[in-house]
């Protein structure tokens, strides 16, 4: 494993971006190729097979929505798409056609690294994208089929949706999930437009599993997005 | 009868019915005296007798119009010689006194008749006058009122309409100076069929009045009046014409006058204070870019100038520096980067919110999360920092657009933590209000002064105008955007420890929807 580098795959118009994500990312020991149009990004990708790919939404060409389904199609390479600030619209669509993280313009490399670390990480544990039986960070607990949480060694009762919504986030440790995405798996997609629940339901869990439910440590708010659980406290 | 309303439609059938109820008065009331007095012309003498006709001839001229007191003065004049000055059953009369008290009566009842007419007509004169007083009473006072063209000239034509009849209409040229045909094309009426474009395209241009029995088109079916104002004629009102000629009559035309000058007053009043304010906007506007262009070069030209001088040394020096003065370099500009893009953000934020572009995606939201996001955002920042929230549990769902109020909070917080010692805490306070929530943050800082607590949240403003700390002078001003979209308020005090006290007034709108609990049976 350690002696071929993973390929990362850099679709970006801006040729300035590209010498910056080639440096950083060489240095921390991945190859890149990039592209700058969204056609000869989808070439690239059937020819090189990366591991990872970073795509910038406003590409000149293709739209990035409609780039994300076509690569979605055949493949379950994972996706961190790159956007301007303010088009939380456009992030969500973009994760629920199947894009696995976003980061919004400027980004710090550093945060880049640790996403892009989490999601090869999550691809060469769980090829099939399940989670583990167990999931800890801090003080939580979460013992996914015996359905048992604990705060330190205090076990939390959960009622089924409480635990199912946690289960979700689980499943994604690490990762943002849309406000769309949780409302279909644990209320079903009767209640897709029924974002209050979501809330709610977030908000009992919080007072459940923080030790400070208005700033907390581990189911985070992506405002206008999702939720993520925080896996490395 | 002091309704004209009366005279319209069926006019002429009024005035049969007027005029054969006043001669059947003028004979009727003669003839009862005579058959009332008849019997008593033994014991009454002559002249009682011409009293009560002259009774009668008073009483009439009195309640009844002046043709039915004359013809009553005539009928008793004959009466009183036929049956009772003698010769009887005789117009002639023997009596030298009987001719005189006849011939005295007479002239009694025709003056009196003249002057129950006067009076009666002067009081027809006063209540039309007092009504037309208050009818436009009414309309300068609905005029004074209105503020919008549109609505004056509804406010115009409804008069119009009920003082004089018919459908009518007002047209107004568009910016090219042509009369709009777009009422011709929406309306199907009988006043739009007659109208004639060109003839009020004329009236616009000529100033005159034309149309049906005017000089001008006399043969066309309606009348076009000019609206002749200050600055020449601003438009046209187009009258249907009706039988009667109602609007021949000197007195209605003079009114009709007066409802049009009013109207154009008011309409060049909203004209002008519209134009006033186009100005004043105009002018804010040009006040606004110099101040966003003075703001925009020196802090994006500031930190600019930093960031090319490091990196040009770093590309170009670079074999004579050591490590420690790369690092101190990089450190410049990734620091200086950052500021230059706060700033871009927030100058994109102000620009977005005052152009109307941002659409409020509303949703439903627990305050607590909304505050919990914020502080998130700002992790690094306030990483060293103790942060006191208060807020009762289960508090009601709020309905807003979460990602512009945490970026309030975020500048809020973000203000407090640069103007407040890191040593002491800042503090947000979530409270339910009479019909809200309030927000509150606050920190141990030196405060506001209070001549600046309305300043702070205008565009540009910075309390200290170079100082390292402040920004572009936009945080707050995105506030107060964000907050009034929301229908709420912001405002700053000093908190009595001393530090600045923020707060945010959130109103609710509507209420909370509700959930289907799950059942309570826990794992």
């Amino acid at each position: 494993m350690k002696s071929v580098k993973p390929l990362i795959l850099v679709i970006e118009d801006n040729y300035q971006l590209h010498i910056l994500l080639r440096t950083t990312l060489e240095s921390f020991n991945y190859q890149v190729v990039t592209s700058l149009t969204g056609q000869e990004g989808l070439v690239m990708a059937r020819k090189h097979q990366p591991s990872l790919l970073i795509l910038d939404l406003g590409l000149p060409d293709i739209d990035g929505q409609e780039l994300i389904c076509r690569f979605r199609k055949g493949s379950e390479v994972p996706i961190i798409v790159l956007s301007a600030r303010d088009q939380e619209e456009d992030i969500t669509q973009a994760l629920d056609h199947g894009a696995d993280d976003y980061l919004t313009k400027p980004f710090s490399p550093s945060v880049l690294i640790s996403r892009i670390n989490a999601l090869l990480r999550r691809v060469a544990k769980n090829p099939s994208g399940g989670a583990n039986e167990v999931f800890r960070v801090g003080d939580l607990t979460i013992e996914l089929t015996r359905r048992r949480v604990f705060v330190g060694a205090k076990e939390v009762n959960l009622t089924p949706i409480e635990f199912n919504l946690l289960s979700e986030l689980v499943r994604h440790a690490g990762f943002v999930v849309t406000h769309r995405h949780l409302l279909e798996k644990v209320w079903g997609v009767s209640h897709i437009e029924h974002s209050h629940y979501l809330r709610i339901y977030m908000g009992q869990l919080r007072h459940k599993l923080e030790s400070n439910p208005a700033s907390p440590r581990y189911l985070l708010t992506e405002a206008g997005v999702g939720y993520r659980l925080n896996e490395n406290n | 009868m002091t309704d004209p309303h009366h005279w319209k439609g069926g006019g002429k059938q009024y005035f049969n019915k007027y005029v054969y109820g006043n001669i059947l008065l003028g004979l009727l009331v003669p003839s009862l005296l005579t058959l009332f007095d008849w019997p008593f012309r033994d014991l009454l003498t002559s002249s009682n007798i011409l009293m009560f006709y002259l009774l009668g001839v008073f009483f009439i001229a009195l309640h009844f119009g002046f043709l039915s007191s004359i013809l009553a003065s005539f009928t008793s004049a004959v009466a009183f010689a036929f049956f009772f000055a003698p010769p009887i059953f005789s117009l002639e009369i023997a009596d030298q006194e009987n001719l005189v008290g006849l011939i005295v009566m007479l002239v009694i009842g025709v003056v009196t008749s003249n002057q129950a007419e006067n009076i009666r007509n002067q009081a027809k004169v006063a209540a039309q006058r007092e009504r037309r007083a208050s009818a436009l009473y009414n309309l300068s006072k609905e005029l004074a009122e209105a503020r919008l063209e549109i609505d004056i000239s509804d406010i115009g034509l409804r008069h119009i309409n009920a003082e004089f009849g018919g459908e009518n209409l007002f047209l107004f040229p568009d910016s090219e100076g042509r009369l709009s045909d777009s009422v011709l094309l929406t309306s199907h009426s009988a006043l739009h069929s007659k109208l004639v474009l060109d003839i009020a395209e004329w009236v616009l241009k000529n100033g005159e009045m034309a149309g049906n029995g005017l000089v001008h088109f006399s043969s066309e079916a309606l009348r076009y009046m000019p609206l002749n104002g200050s600055t020449g004629c601003i438009g046209v009102l187009v009258l249907e014409s009706k039988e009667d000629g109602l609007l021949f009559l000197s007195d209605q035309r003079q009114l009709l006058d007066t409802y049009v000058n009013q109207i154009v007053h008011a309409l060049e009043r909203a004209r002008s204070a519209e134009q006033a304010k186009t100005a004043t906007l105009k002018m804010q506007a040009e006040t606004l870019r110099s101040s966003l262009l003075s703001s925009i070069s020196h802090d994006l030209r500031n930190p600019l100038a930093t960031i090319v001088g490091a990196a040009s040394t770093l590309d170009v020096n670079a074999a004579f520096l050591d490590n420690d003065g790369k690092k101190k370099l990089l450190t410049v500009i990734s620091e200086e980067a950052q500021r230059m893009s706060d700033l871009t953000i927030k100058i994109l934020d102000m620009a977005r919110l005052e152009a109307g572009e941002v659409v409020l995606n509303k949703q439903w939201y627990t305050p607590e999360e909304i505050i919990g996001s914020a502080i998130r955002r700002l992790d690094k920042k306030l990483k060293d920092r103790k942060i006191n929230i208060v807020m009762p549990e289960h508090l009601a769902l709020i309905h807003v657009d979460a990602v512009l109020l945490q970026q309030v909070l975020v500048n809020l917080l973000d203000n407090a933590d640069k103007y407040s010692p890191l040593a002491l805490p800042i503090d947000i306070l979530v409270e339910p209000s009479q019909n809200g929530l309030v927000i509150s943050v606050a920190d141990h800082g030196t405060g506001i002064n209070e001549i600046y607590q309305q300043k702070v949240f205008e565009k540009f403003f910075r309390i200290h105008e170079e100082s390292a700390q402040s920004g572009v002078g936009l945080g707050l001003s995105i506030c107060r955007a964000i907050v009034e979209a929301h229908a709420g308020r912001i405002q700053v005090t000093n908190r009595s420890g001393g530090g600045a006290l923020f707060k945010i007034y959130l109103p609710v709108l509507e209420c909370p929807p509700s959930i289907d609990l799950e059942e309570k049976d826990d794992l």
